[in-house]
């Protein structure tokens, strides 16, 4: 068990990390489900987060389409075994539905939704195994998978997370930092244009602290898009070093 | 292989109005997984979109006293009106059809209907549909000499093959899709024709 005072000490974290050092591994593979339209796996730290797309279809109930642009129906859900302690039952809750909401808004903004009006788009998120930080994981890997499912966007969404322990600003918080930690603001940011998609801010942050966290998530973004970019490009690699070792 | 672009990256400096793109702010930017190939993008994935003129199978999914409505592999539906046939269509029954109009919310209107009762249906992606037809409709002469099949492509990404030797045109066509963006396509596909057929004849 680690306690509080084992959070951050003499410029390191409680696992070795630097502040601004990111989980390791950060592993994202594409197109894992066959059945699915778009699929992604995610391996963030401890995280391990699967998701799928589907669509755009008909909408059902119908009277929920929109004339005008598609509507996103998104689901995230903790598996009955990702977690620790209490963290993470199964089935819906209030948590599950609230997450599922903003990240719901998160993918309005970023797919082009006029394009397909009357329609409606799924992505689901399942959570296998959970340590802290899963939202920004399940959106991270969820928009590898609308991608792989050729849902046009503006832009690949990218979440991050950032918080305080103490007097410090640490990125991308695990279970106990964020637990422990003093304040949290999980953030899911359009890296080509900057803007923020979502952020949730638990606990109390100064404007500086707000403004620092901010900094240093948008710096590293670069990194985790350039992952998120890689599993697109290995799916593709993979069939073309096939086929040139077919034809060597 | 050709450059893979991403969502979200920069296109063209202007406004440009290309499949699998956008624009914004007077730029042109990529939203789908797409190749660049010098000054074109061909994009790698994305969903169809009924256009008036376009040949299109479909299947019939629901019967009504004055049509039937069929599924496009795409999000919209198509709408054959009875006057347009004097057979009957069954459920399920495979059909190639002409896009006459699309509505305000993209319905389409077939025209011309060819029910293709023996066919075997293959889905593919409906943006590498040009790709199984080849320039002048090339790609697709050398598998039907080969296989001796009748391929009906529908511009929606779903073929119909009927007669010859049918699981080689579907392996044909399933190489397509999976191998389209790697260079040297049309090669590949006419020796795998060439050694196959050659096998069963010989």
């Amino acid at each position: 068990m680690v306690e509080k005072e084992d959070l951050f000490k003499n410029g390191k974290r409680w696992d070795g990390r630097t502040p601004t050092d990111l989980r390791t591994p950060l592993a994202i593979t594409a197109g894992v489900l066959k059945r699915a339209q778009g699929s992604a796996m995610i391996e963030w730290g401890k995280n391990k987060v699967l998701a799928a797309v589907y669509g755009p279809r008909e909408v059902f109930p119908k009277h929920l389409a929109d004339p005008a642009k598609a509507i996103i129906n998104a689901r995230y859900i903790m598996a009955p075994f990702s977690g620790l302690d209490d963290h993470g039952r199964s089935g819906p809750n209030r948590r599950s539905i609230e997450i599922s909401k903003v990240a719901k808004h998160v993918f309005e903004n970023a797919i082009l939704v006029e394009q397909f009006p009357k329609t409606m788009i799924d992505v689901y998120m399942e959570v296998l195994q959970s340590d802290g930080g899963t939202r920004v994981s399940a959106i991270t890997a969820a928009s590898v998978a609308l991608a792989d499912a050729g849902i046009p966007m503006r832009d690949l969404p990218v979440g991050m997370s950032a918080g305080k322990v103490g007097d410090a600003m640490l990125l991308d918080l695990d279970k106990y930092e964020d637990n422990l930690g003093d304040s949290d603001i999980p953030t899911v940011i359009l890296p080509r244009t900057g803007e923020i998609l979502l952020s949730q801010m638990d606990g109390m942050l100064s404007k500086k602290d707000v403004n620092d966290a901010f900094d240093l998530m948008f710096e590293n973004a670069k990194f985790v898009r350039e992952k998120q970019l890689q599993a697109l490009r290995d799916r593709y690699e993979k069939v073309e070093a096939q086929v040139q070792g077919e034809n060597a | 292989m050709n450059e893979m672009i991403f969502p979200g990256d920069l296109v063209a400096d202007h406004e440009q109005h290309i499949p699998g793109c956008y624009t914004e702010n007077g730029k042109t930017y990529a939203a789908t997984l797409a190749l660049r190939q010098n000054d074109h993008v061909v994009p790698l994935k994305g969903q169809y979109v009924p256009r008036v003129g376009e040949e299109v199978v479909g299947i019939v999914t629901d019967e009504r006293f004055s049509g039937y409505t069929l599924e496009l592999n795409s999000p919209y539906e198509g709408d054959l009106s009875t006057r347009e046939t004097r057979e009957e269509l069954k459920l399920g029954a495979v059909v190639a059809c002409k896009i006459l109009a699309v509505n305000e919310v993209k319905m389409a209107t077939l025209v011309e209907p060819h029910p293709l009762p023996e066919a075997i249906l293959v889905k593919m992606e409906a943006v590498k549909v040009p790709r199984l037809i080849g320039r002048n409709g090339s790609m697709l002469d050398v598998i039907q000499k080969h296989t001796q099949s009748q391929i009906t492509v529908g511009k929606n990404g779903y073929v119909a093959i009927s007669g010859g030797d049918t699981k080689l045109a579907v392996d044909v066509v399933e190489k397509i899709e999976r191998e389209s963006h790697v260079p040297g396509l049309t090669d590949r596909v006419t020796k795998m024709l060439e050694h196959k057929s050659g096998e069963m004849h010989g």
